[in-house]
């Protein structure tokens, strides 16, 4: 049972690098937390394309922000 | 790092702090927005293909080129594909995709709207906590398990067990302030009918819930990009795109090797590269729109290898111009194309796929150009080599076609291209000149050849260079105005400028007016040659007329050498007759001279117009030994200047000669008028001498015979022949449009007189035979002549004896002495003896001439002529040789009607 549940991490583990890896190669951005959560939200059912719409979005306004804020300190 | 049941609003909110870096309290406003996004957005509007979206994720490698990266990709999946944990493997690639960032391209800066829409404060009543509540119920499944369930079909994957762990059905109501972390799993412990019934409820108007919420350009264009992406990349194996292909073909229009399609010297096509991979579709079109750069190809190797050839003159300069301009709208199109490609290749995303390139666009776009330029070919083909009027009939003779846009563009091609020749004959016709350095003009000239043979010799018609629109009749009238203009110029010194003597409408000098021309070429343009000739020419004869006599001297020729002038004729004859009679070789010409201006003075000659009588001449033939005057006179006529055009000299010397022939004929009228003179003289004189009665009524009758011969002879010569012939000339003279027509008019005059007057080639027998009539009748004159003198010398010798007996006898002697009576009967017995003498001579004579006027009609009767037989007629109007003559009996016979069959 161990060994099991051990194997599955083990494969998750493997699974999350081999995704990461990918995840660099096309350069998104993402990092390893950030990839876990989209993981599993995607692996709940979420649309895909919305999710990826939303980080985008996310994305320009910390930008946005970053940049007013820079502007006015 | 497990992958634990947090629930989706957990894992957002977390994510939102991830991505902005920033606490849970800061970004509830892009957590709400980001719940409505998702909520909204539930359907993915893709297929769910992995294999599709492992594709576009390679392909957007290579597009980046980083081929080995994509293999490294596949090595990944592979693996991912191995392990069997993830569950949506689809949903994360297809989520890693649209993340996907090209390091070479800077960020977009679409911060404008957003941020906007961030910064406000989500409206409160917006959400109201029921909306809330229901919604994280709608967010709480997945797709694939609503649709499923929402069909009541089968068993999803994990439908059951799905439920619990799946969706975010334990969301639960959120404030505003904050998400609070605690689900209700409404779903949980509720029976599947009614979370069902309110899934389905909201499954509807989801999909059609338009993003209007959310900011436009997220949705829409992610599917875009990727299909573009896909048309434009080349896949890892190396299969061709389309879009590069299209690049390719774009290079190929112009004739510039692709990448993958290049140009095959030795099959002389293009040919695509082997190696490369492509579909068989996309290989018949590219080959079948490579043919447009072959064709273009031929048509540019044509223009500049003749623009480099100095020899090839403006018809086929402007040959070249006209394939130029063709060729500057093929490149326009060409460009626009281009520029077409471009804007693609950089907005990989706003373009839709209705306005892109393909091959089967292309193919659609470029029917018109390849067909313009297929017949661009076709005509560089037949043109080959050709210049000047050659290549304008060519350029013509393709215009015979009947697809109307062939004969649209031929036309124009042709307009450009006859402009030359068009101007050049403009030039030509209305001021004479002829500026064509590269022979390209229908009309040549000479310019060896002297100003007094330029009507005849310099310029001529360059068959090969008419253009076959223009027709023979028309190339010689221009030829026959150029050359008036420039005979007006350089020989009459006749400097009136053109203008003067044609109308001249300088409007033809455009190509547009050349084109009108050719469009109208029976009407505008023969009438514009017509109206010129028929000016010029009246001009030039106007001018021969006025200014140097043409006619006049036409007939002073007629007069002077053809012996028109009878009373000077005659005048001179007297007064030179013992001039003549001498030797040639002891005459002077200036003796002659004086006597042929005493003669002038003397005539009617005298109130000829003073030019005329300044070229009156004589000129002394080549003396041969033997000669006596007669065969060595002529008269001479000077022609110089523009009527020596008319009167060459060939003309003069065929003058001359028929003088010749004619002076000889009257100087036989002469002869025998003598002869006649003598004879009347004399008869009654000799009448006391019996003996000799018989020799005279001989020569009375040959004397006749002569007489009768000689006034057909004449009158033959002066009425058929000589008058005849003047009165046509003269009609033709009179009725001539222009130099050419007097010229050949008089040509055929001089022909036909010489001709009749037996002295061309075909009747030297005739002549040959009348020559010896005309020895024998001077004989007979010299033979009469001697008989006359022989007798009136013993008619004054006996009249002498007469006068001494009655002298003597008057004195008382005896009238005459035995020794002198015996004396003068031997001197009569003498004389009495060389009667017969002379009787034989003259019959000897007789007989001779009669046989020569036989022989004489012989030949007469077989002669072509026609005007000749009847003078045979008129020569034995009694048939008196006829009845001597068995030979002229069965010809005259014959030639008098009467049917071969009785003879």
């Amino acid at each position: 049972m161990a060994s099991a549940a051990n194997a599955n991490i083990n494969a998750a583990r493997e699974t999350m690098d081999v995704l990461l890896e990918i995840s660099r190669l096309l350069n998104t951005g993402l990092d390893m937390e950030s990839l876990s959560i989209c993981v599993r939200l995607c692996e709940q059912g979420i649309n895909p394309e919305a999710l990826s719409s939303v980080i985008k979005e996310l994305r320009k306004a910390s930008e946005s922000l970053k940049t007013s804020e820079n502007c006015t300190s | 790092m497990a992958l634990d049941q947090k629930s989706p609003n957990v894992l957002l909110q977390s994510l939102c702090c991830k991505v902005t870096g920033k606490s849970e309290a800061e970004v509830a406003h892009q957590f709400q927005y980001a719940v409505r996004v998702i909520g909204s957005n539930y359907a993915p509007t893709i297929e769910k293909d992995e294999i599709l979206v492992t594709d576009k994720i390679k392909k957007e490698l290579l597009r980046q080129r980083r081929v080995e990266d994509a293999a490294v990709f596949s090595e990944l999946h592979k693996k991912l594909q191995g392990q069997g944990v993830l569950k949506h493997r689809w949903s994360v690639l297809y989520l890693l995709l649209s993340l996907t960032e090209d390091p070479r391209k800077p960020p977009s800066s679409r911060v404008g709207p957003y941020s906007s829409l961030f910064a406000q404060p989500l409206p409160r009543d917006a959400h109201s906590t029921p909306f809330y509540c229901t919604r994280p119920q709608s967010l709480s499944l997945s797709y694939e398990d609503r649709l499923q369930s929402g069909l009541g079909s089968g068993p999803g994957p994990g439908l059951g067990s799905s439920l619990g762990t799946r969706g975010i059905s334990s969301l639960g109501v959120y404030s505003v302030n904050g998400p609070t972390p605690t689900p209700q799993s409404l779903l949980a412990g509720q029976p599947q009918s009614a979370s069902l019934a309110s899934r389905l409820a909201w499954a509807l108007p989801v999909n059609s819930a338009p993003s209007a919420a959310m900011a436009p350009p997220t949705a829409r264009p992610v599917p875009s990009p990727k299909l573009s992406r896909s048309r434009r990349d080349t896949d890892a194996t190396g299969e061709v795109s389309e879009a590069s292909l299209v690049r390719d073909i774009l290079y190929v229009f112009q004739g510039i090797d692709g990448r993958f399609i290049r140009m095959n010297a030795q099959d002389d096509c293009y040919k695509i590269d082997s190696k490369v991979v492509l579909s068989k579709s996309l290989r018949d079109l590219s080959s079948r729109l490579s043919e447009l750069g072959w064709l273009h190809n031929k048509v540019r190797k044509y223009t500049d290898s003749r623009s480099l050839d100095r020899a090839f003159g403006l018809v086929g300069q402007s040959f070249c111009a006209a394939l130029h301009q063709e060729l500057k709208e093929y490149y326009r199109l060409l460009s626009v194309l281009h520029s077409q490609l471009q804007v693609e290749e950089e907005q990989i995303t706003t373009l839709s796929s209705d306005s892109s390139l393909t091959l089967r666009r292309l193919l659609v776009w470029m029917y018109e150009p390849r067909f313009r330029l297929r017949t661009l070919a076709a005509l560089v083909d037949f043109c080959q080599g050709r210049k000047g009027g050659e290549l304008a009939s060519a350029v013509h003779a393709y215009g015979k076609t009947g697809d109307p846009q062939m004969r649209a563009l031929i036309q124009h091609v042709l307009s450009l291209v006859s402009h030359p020749i068009l101007h050049c004959l403009n030039r030509w016709i209305y001021d004479g000149e002829l500026d064509d350095t590269y022979h390209e003009f229908f009309v040549a000239s000479d310019p060896n050849v002297k100003t007094d043979r330029l009507w005849h010799d310099k310029y001529s018609l360059r068959k090969s260079m008419i253009p076959s629109f223009i027709s023979m009749d028309q190339a010689r009238k221009v030829l026959l105005i150029g050359k008036s203009i420039n005979f007006l110029h350089q020989v009459c010194q006749d400097r009136t400028p053109p203008g003067k003597i044609t109308a001249v409408s300088k409007t033809a000098e455009d190509p547009k007016a050349a084109a009108e021309l050719l469009c109208d070429l029976e009407g505008a343009f023969q009438e514009k040659i017509d109206a010129a000739y028929l000016h010029t020419s009246k001009y030039l004869l106007d001018v021969l007329n006025r200014n140097y006599l043409l006619l006049e001297h036409l007939q002073a020729m007629r007069r002077y050498l053809l012996l028109g002038q009878g009373d000077f004729i005659r005048h001179l004859m007297d007064l030179l007759k013992p001039e003549l009679a001498r030797p040639a070789t002891t005459l002077y010409q200036h003796n002659l001279t004086g006597i042929l201006e005493t003669a002038v003075r003397a005539t009617n000659a005298q109130f000829d117009h003073a030019e005329i009588l300044k070229r009156l001449d004589v000129r002394l033939l080549e003396v041969c030994p033997g000669d006596t005057g007669w065969d060595v006179f002529s008269l001479d006529y000077h022609v110089d200047g523009p009527i020596a055009t008319v009167f060459t000299r060939e003309c003069m010397g065929h003058y001359l000669r028929v003088f010749h022939f004619l002076w000889r004929a009257k100087r036989m009228e002469y002869t025998l008028t003598d002869i006649w003179k003598g004879q009347m003289c004399n008869a009654k004189l000799l009448k006391t001498m019996p003996e000799l009665s018989r020799v005279l009524h001989q020569c009375h009758i040959l004397a006749s015979e002569m007489v009768h011969f000689i006034h057909q002879m004449q009158y033959y010569i002066t009425f058929e022949v000589l008058e005849c012939s003047w009165d046509e000339l003269w009609t033709k003279v009179q009725r001539a449009q222009d130099l050419d027509h007097i010229i050949v008019a008089h040509e055929t005059f001089l022909d036909s007189v010489i001709c009749r007057c037996l002295l061309d080639n075909n009747s030297r027998s005739l002549l040959h035979q009348l020559r010896s009539i005309f020895d024998q009748i001077i004989e007979f004159q010299s033979v009469q002549d001697s008989l006359y003198r022989s007798a009136l010398e013993e008619l004054s010798l006996r009249l002498q004896e007469e006068e001494r007996r009655r002298k003597r006898e008057e004195e008382g002697e005896w009238g005459v002495t035995a020794e002198q009576e015996a004396e003068e009967k031997r001197r009569i017995q003498d004389f009495e003896k060389t009667v017969p003498k002379m009787s034989s001579q003259l019959l000897l004579l007789t007989h001779f001439y009669q046989s020569l006027v036989q022989q004489f009609l012989v030949l007469l009767m077989t002669s072509p002529d026609e005007s000749l037989r009847f003078l045979s007629f008129r020569l034995d109007f009694n048939e008196h040789y006829r009845a001597r003559e068995p030979r002229l009996r069965a010809s005259l016979g014959t030639s008098r009607g009467r049917r071969l069959s009785n003879i």
